[in-house]
């Protein structure tokens, strides 16, 4: 008897232990045209369908020296953009990147970023395996 | 209580009221007085175009215009507060010449006349962008009240915390409001439909 309970104890510890992993799902990514040395920005969707969380702590792009997550804040009117460190994606949420707020910069750029031109992003995340998105270049019109 | 005593009450308090209402209107600051805070906003200048040859703002004269301070490396406030103003200008329906769209650099270190030229040129949409030596454009941040400041980035390189706000300006080259990110896009195509009637 006691041997069962603690059987059936040793399943249920394990059903509590075992998390559904995260799901991360990378959709809608643009970013708009540059001219000469400027930095670009992309702007994505990360989704994250599994049951637990994960961050997002970089990303990689071969058309650029860097990529680096930033975050603007708005504070007494001033424009302030910052490294964002890492980003919590939680579990069956989103996080939409929009202008204005958070988004991916491509400093040191190979050549400028051209409407219509598409280009490889991988995301790293803490638990989840690096996901890659095609980025397309909109028009300033089309954003 | 009687009828008679509910009505002096009553009687008393829109006596009340109205001394209230006198003194407000009293202490409201004259239409002048208002005007003189505005106008203090802006004023002439003359700073670098992007063909780089002196651009006075009287050339700006009888157009409305909308002022941005900001800088071509800045990869996100910038471009949006730009694509923003050229498709309010679409929606107002009156053509490119209904309002100049002028883009003034805050980091004139790297952006000559060829790099505002240049970024200008991004909006699909004609946008007067301005340089100037660091004096100049000191002195023309100074005239509007507009802020910068150099932010060490990792990597050597530099980013710059700015206002954020549009300024707008009357034909006659008065100021006349501010155009903010966080207000709807319906306050701003009001303001920009007032600027232009």
């Amino acid at each position: 008897m006691i041997r069962s309970l603690s059987v059936l104890g040793l399943f249920v510890l394990a059903a509590c232990g075992q998390q559904e992993a995260a799901e991360i799902e990378l959709s809608r990514a643009w970013a708009r045209p540059t001219v000469g040395q400027a930095p670009g920005a992309v702007y994505l969707t990360i989704e994250n369908r599994g049951g637990s969380h994960d961050r997002l702590t970089g990303a990689f792009t071969d058309r650029a020296a860097m990529a680096m997550i930033h975050q603007n804040e708005m504070a007494d009117g001033i424009a302030k953009m910052r490294m964002a460190g890492e980003i919590n994606i939680p579990a069956h949420d989103r996080i939409e990147m929009r202008p204005g707020g958070t988004h991916v910069m491509l400093e040191g750029l190979r050549a400028p970023l051209k409407t219509g031109d598409n280009f490889d992003l991988v995301l790293r995340f803490r638990n989840s395996k690096d996901q890659t998105v095609k980025v397309t270049v909109l028009r300033a019109d089309a954003q | 209580m009687t009828h008679r005593r509910l009505r002096t009450i009553l009687w008393t308090l829109v006596g009340i009221a109205a001394a209230c209402g006198m003194l407000v209107a009293v202490q409201r600051p004259s239409p002048t007085a208002e005007e003189a805070a505005l106008a203090s906003i802006g004023g002439p200048f003359t700073l670098t175009g992007a063909d780089g040859r002196p651009f006075s703002s009287t050339r700006l004269d009888g157009r409305p215009a909308a002022i941005f301070f900001g800088f071509t490396n800045c990869p996100d406030v910038c471009p949006v507060t730009l694509a923003r103003l050229t498709k309010l200008r679409r929606q107002l329906g009156k053509g490119d010449d209904a309002v100049s769209i002028v883009f003034i650099t805050v980091d004139p270190e790297r952006d000559g006349p060829a790099e505002v030229a240049s970024y200008a040129k991004l909006f699909g949409a004609p946008v007067i962008g301005l340089t100037g030596s660091t004096a100049e454009i000191e002195r023309v941040k100074q005239q509007f009240g507009a802020f910068s400041q150099k932010v060490e980035q990792p990597g050597g390189t530099y980013s710059v915390d700015h206002t954020a706000s549009v300024f707008l300006i009357d034909r006659n080259g008065r100021f006349v409001a501010t155009l903010s990110p966080e207000e709807g896009e319906q306050v701003a195509l009001a303001k920009l439909e007032r600027l232009v009637t």
